[in-house]
């Protein structure tokens, strides 16, 4: 069974110049382990597809599946919580809390799914551990590098083990060499059996990918 | 008739006031029932006038009515014929009625002589209080205005950080942002206290009209002159100016990047 | 502890959170003046009739305690009617008067109470003794009236009921001896009150033969209802009335009438200044912190923790701001308290602004209500944000 399934999705926005199509007919199916990259220039509907993908946004037509549920037979609860136990978002900007440690930042999504307190601890040390910030799980937001922030979103993203994880731009900040760094963990999650949605204007990061769906026009081109 | 009329024309006059007359529906002419104590013996006496007694803050609450009579008739109605409360003195043109009263009161024995000035000093004294009272009251209230003042003004000034950093973006000086937002502020200010003086308008004409339906009064309770109006608008303004100015000072000072969230 | 991390965003802005706090503490400090102001009075009232137990008094019809200068005629009956009464537990008449005692060359005018020791509610002796049973030349002295006259337990003091101006001389002159100095409960600060036994007073000012006093005061056993026991008195007396501490709190209710609504309107202005503060400060910090929080929609925070997190933060800034303001309440009431005291007249026992811990709980609690209901609109905006639309407009 495909992770995720769009089938024929348009996404209309009204403006108020009119309404934008910013989608018009895309299907796309992602299977298990699958490194995805939706690669196209600014306004091809590559980040919308995404928002569809994780559930954040409803097409206009058309409709998408997550392990064979229809995301449109859902309500907002449901959604909510299929987000929180299957997906993981990883955002060009982070938007970690900055109230919160890194180790807190982690811990958050579990703490929301009912995860006892010691075990979400452990795991959250052991995830900052995986993407090597161990060291810095005391450190708010603010006291950490971009791609060290990038790296506690990534460990938060893997917190409730996702079935898939959807990255929008995630080296979109970062300068070339701490991008490199993220590129080589991104590679790590593939090996270790991740299914990963990339949206991409990096070609580094678009080369890695098993297969690069590239998008013109709100239409995935050829 | 002719001998009731008679004997109606040898009773003692009473004057009542007007809430007391339209409480017991007397009118001019009737003859009411006097008694000093509720089991004191009474006195028949015709009323001869109805009268309206000047606005007094100090009875305003106290739910007494009043009645005038002679003092002749009020003396034989209280069983105490040539004993009286007090006098009132007209001194000749020239004397000092400090020195007057000094001077009967070194003779006195068994009364005391005051001038007018301070009876009306001892028996403003509750209004005084009030007064002070009232002081205290809006002294927290500016106090809680001014804090409030500063926060809003703070607040919408914070509001204006991405507007803030566009303009450094683009090469508008730092003095151009500050102005700006000190005009914002002032404006906002001016149209808060106009605003403000607006609710205060209607809350105190509200006010006038239910207590003096309440208290059958024609006391004035809410009084709002032009000097209280210009120095609330003053104060507002000032506070408004120095909030924003110190709310945009802060903002100016702060990077462009940091103002866009990227710094 | 990471579900507070709504509260905990209050400390990214200290100077607005500060300016914040500053503004609640002085609204909710006026909030608890004006509870303390709207119920301490009446509370302050009963507490001050009911200091010795006596829950009932008696005075001369459409009269209230030293309203007037009435007098009730024929006291022993009624008190003897009182004292049959097996509702009844103790009765005693008061009178009141002026009096005036020489010193050197000038009189000095002192309020003189008439008492019966035996069963009196309106003083607590201090210093030496009260007055004997069948003791007719005793005297109390209040301190001022003690100051006035330089006396003291054991001194003797001379008294004249009337002074006639025509002679120059003093009508009813006795002597006395001081036998203390007593706390008269409902004395203004300052006034110069002295007690004699009833019925000496009474001879003195010519009161004796028609047995006159200014009050009765009653005190009923327990287990008996007062308002009952001073409806009935009415009904058997109507020419005299009998008020329980309720039906006195009532018509002192009317007579301040201007204290409660004042407070009432304070009160809720304050409110809706903390309901404004509150609500602006959240809904703009919530707007600045939109991304994030759609953030946590996208990667599966609830609506409903969200709209916790965001009302739990409203909730921590007005508590902090109403503890602060307790503290703030409770200094400026002393001081309003020192300003209305001053009223004339008002006795010296009584107070406008009572800290009683029911007005405090009761200012908490309507601040908590407001503080809560306050975060619910920038909780609902922040909660019901578009996601997708948010994050678009985030990333340009």
């Amino acid at each position: 069974m495909s992770v995720a399934v769009a089938a024929e999705v348009t996404r209309d926005y009204s403006m108020s110049g009119g309404v934008v199509h910013a989608l018009r007919g895309v299907s796309l199916a992602i299977e298990p382990g699958e490194y995805v990259a939706i690669a196209g220039p600014s306004g091809s509907g590559k980040s919308t597809l995404l928002q569809l993908l994780g559930g954040i946004d409803l097409p206009t037509s058309g409709h998408v599946e997550i392990l064979g549920t229809r995301l449109d037979s859902l309500g907002d609860r449901a959604l909510t919580r299929l987000r929180l136990l299957r997906l993981g978002f990883i955002f060009q900007r982070f938007h970690l809390l900055p109230v919160l440690t890194a180790l807190e930042n982690v811990e958050l999504p579990m703490a929301e799914a009912g995860v006892p307190r010691d075990e979400r601890r452990e795991r959250a040390r052991s995830l900052l551990d995986y993407v090597g910030l161990l060291d810095r799980a005391a450190h708010r937001p603010v006291q950490l590098s971009g791609g060290e922030m990038q790296r506690v979103a990534i460990a938060r993203a893997l917190a409730n083990r996702p079935a898939l994880i959807l990255a929008d731009e995630p080296t979109g900040e970062l300068d070339a060499a701490t991008g490199a760094g993220i590129l080589a963990l991104f590679r790590r999650l593939t090996a270790d059996g991740s299914t990963l949605v990339v949206v991409t204007h990096d070609e580094r990061l678009a080369a890695e990918a098993g297969r690069v769906v590239h998008m013109l026009d709100g239409r995935v081109r050829g | 008739m002719l001998l009731a009329l008679l004997i109606a024309a040898q009773l003692p006059r009473v004057a009542v006031e007007r809430r007391l007359a339209a409480e017991l529906t007397l009118r001019v002419g009737d003859t009411v029932a006097l008694a000093a104590t509720a089991e004191s013996r009474e006195t028949r006496a015709v009323v001869g006038a109805v009268f309206e007694p000047p606005p007094d803050p100090a009875a305003v609450l106290r739910r007494e009515y009043r009645v005038r009579l002679h003092l002749s008739d009020l003396a034989q109605l209280l069983g105490t014929p040539d004993r009286v409360d007090r006098f009132g003195v007209t001194l000749r043109p020239g004397v000092s009625p400090d020195t007057a009263a000094r001077r009967l009161n070194a003779l006195a024995f068994g009364f005391r002589a005051y001038p007018s000035t301070a009876i009306a000093a001892e028996s403003s004294r509750t209004f005084l209080v009030v007064s002070r009272f009232h002081r205290a009251i809006a002294v927290i209230s500016i106090v809680a205005s001014a804090v409030f003042l500063l926060c809003i003004m703070l607040l919408k000034v914070e509001e204006r950080r991405a507007d803030a950093a566009v303009m450094r973006f683009v090469g508008v000086r730092r003095r151009t942002i500050f102005g700006a937002l000190l005009l914002e502020a002032a404006l906002v200010a001016l149209a808060g206290s106009v605003l403000g003086t607006g609710i205060a308008l209607g809350a105190g004409a509200l006010t006038n009209l239910y207590y003096q339906r309440l208290f059958e009064t024609r006391l004035v309770f809410s009084l709002i002159t032009p000097s209280i109006v210009a120095f609330s608008v003053a104060l507002s303004l000032a506070l408004g100016l120095v909030a924003g100015a110190l709310a945009a000072a802060r903002l100016t000072r702060t990077r462009p990047m940091v103002l866009w969230g990227r710094g | 502890m990471i579900a507070g991390w709504g509260p905990r965003s209050l400390a990214r802005h200290p100077l607005r959170t500060a300016l914040s706090l500053a503004g609640i503490a002085v609204a909710s400090a006026m909030l608890l003046d004006m509870v303390m102001l709207s119920g301490g009075l009446e509370r302050s009232f009963a507490d001050l009739m009911l200091t010795r137990g006596f829950q009932i008094r008696v005075t001369p019809a459409g009269t209230l305690p030293f309203d007037a200068e009435a007098t009730i005629a024929g006291a022993g009956t009624l008190r003897a009617a009182l004292r049959g009464d097996p509702r009844i537990a103790a009765a005693g008449a008061v009178l009141g008067a002026s009096v005036f005692a020489r010193r050197g060359d000038s009189v000095v005018t002192l309020f003189a109470y008439g008492v019966e020791p035996d069963a009196q509610g309106i003083y607590e002796v201090e210093t030496g003794h009260d007055l004997a049973p069948g003791d007719t030349a005793g005297l109390l002295l209040s301190d001022p009236a003690a100051a006035v006259l330089h006396a003291a337990a054991g001194d003797r003091v001379t008294l004249a009921a009337r002074l006639d101006p025509g002679t120059a001389g003093a009508g009813g002159e006795r002597t006395f001896t001081v036998r203390g100095t007593v706390r008269w409960l409902y004395d203004y600060r300052g006034q110069r009150s002295i007690g004699l036994p009833l019925r000496t007073l009474q001879a003195m000012t010519g009161r004796a033969a028609e047995d006159r006093v200014s009050l009765l005061m009653v005190k009923v056993r327990n287990g008996a209802d007062p308002d009952a026991v001073a409806r009935s008195f009415r009904g058997r007396f109507p020419r005299v009335a009998a008020n329980s501490v309720t039906d006195l709190v009532a018509a002192f209710r009317v007579r301040m009438l201007y204290f409660r609504q004042l407070a009432g309107i304070l009160g809720t202005v304050s409110l809706l200044v903390t309901v404004l503060l509150v609500t602006t400060l959240l809904t703009i910090t919530v707007n600045e912190r939109l991304g994030e929080i759609v953030t946590l929609r996208a990667i599966g925070v609830s609506r409903a923790h969200v709209v916790r997190q965001v009302m739990a933060e409203g909730l921590a800034l007005t508590l902090l701001g109403a503890a602060l303001g307790t503290a703030l309440g409770l200094a400026t009431a002393r001081y309003l308290d020192t300003i209305l005291t001053s009223f004339p007249g008002l006795p010296a026992a009584f107070s406008f602004f009572v800290p009683r811990p029911d007005a405090i709980a009761l200012a908490a609690a309507a601040l908590l209500v407001t503080g809560t209901l306050a975060g619910l609109y920038p909780a609902w905006r922040a909660a019901g944000a578009p996601i997708a639309a948010t994050l678009r407009a985030e990333a340009t």
